[in-house]
């Protein structure tokens, strides 16, 4: 809706002016800050499982990651990390596209997010509960 | 007689490059590249929850050279990516903005982020 509005010369000369939504860009802010400081604690448990399991078999995988102390953890990051790139993208979205057209990017981004989440998510919760 | 080119459209190429400029275009491109790499560590995950034989194949494909070039990119991605970030978070505290700092800032992201990779690939691939 407000995407489509078209900025004539009289808005942007006038001071008082506003474009887009003042409270949600202030907390996609917030989010994006608080979100990517957790993904610096994300970037090293990922060095240490990587170190430790990168290649290896199944039994080494469960033994690891099905430690709910390790497991757990990680599901919780995978989650946080999604919401970050959620954020990220719209970022990107909001600088090339408007409209429908932004608003179905905007879907899709949702979409593929929620699935890295859920993926994510499940198959560590399996490794920690089931093996 | 001569005949001028029509005029091109002035686009990004107008500008003189700066660092400062060109990390803020990697740090964009990284974390779109981070974006599509999240699904490489889940599908790596679901593989371990599913079986044996999927993991199996995941583990083939993320060992051979492609693999391992995709990872060994993904990997600095990550690194640029956070350094990145944290170069933002010194920036909210209104620090290293003058000029100068900034530049510095910008191309010590560069630098550490390739140091800190190759560091992790030797310590946790070429020496494991």
């Amino acid at each position: 809706m407000m995407r489509e509005q078209i900025i004539t010369r009289d808005m942007v000369a006038d001071p008082k002016s506003a474009y887009g939504n003042k409270k949600a860009s202030t907390r996609h802010f917030i989010t994006q800050r608080l979100t990517g400081a957790i993904n610096i604690v994300f970037i090293g448990f990922l060095a240490y499982i990587v170190l430790r399991l990168a290649g290896q078999d199944r039994p080494d995988m469960v033994a690891t990651l099905g430690n709910g102390w390790l497991g757990l953890p990680l599901a919780a990051l995978v989650a946080v990390a999604a919401v970050h790139m959620r954020n990220g993208m719209r970022d990107v979205l909001e600088d090339y596209f408007a409209g429908s057209l932004y608003r179905l990017l905007m879907l899709l981004n949702t979409l593929f997010c929620i699935l890295v989440a859920v993926a994510g998510v499940a198959a560590l919760l399996k490794l920690v509960f089931w093996g | 007689m001569t005949v001028r080119s029509r005029p091109l459209s002035p686009h990004l190429q107008i500008y003189r490059w700066t660092i400062t400029m060109a990390m803020s275009i990697v740090h964009r491109a990284t974390g779109i590249a981070n974006y599509a790499g999240m699904a490489l560590l889940v599908l790596w995950l679901a593989a371990a929850a599913w079986g044996q034989e999927p993991l199996n194949l995941v583990n083939d494909i993320y060992g051979s050279w492609f693999g391992q070039l995709v990872l060994f990119g993904f990997t600095w991605s990550l690194i640029h990516h956070m350094l990145g970030g944290i170069r933002h978070f010194i920036w909210d505290f209104i620090i290293g903005m003058e000029p100068g700092q900034r530049e510095m800032l910008a191309w010590a992201n560069l630098v550490l982020s390739i140091v800190l990779t190759l560091l992790v690939w030797t310590i946790f691939v070429w020496m494991a």
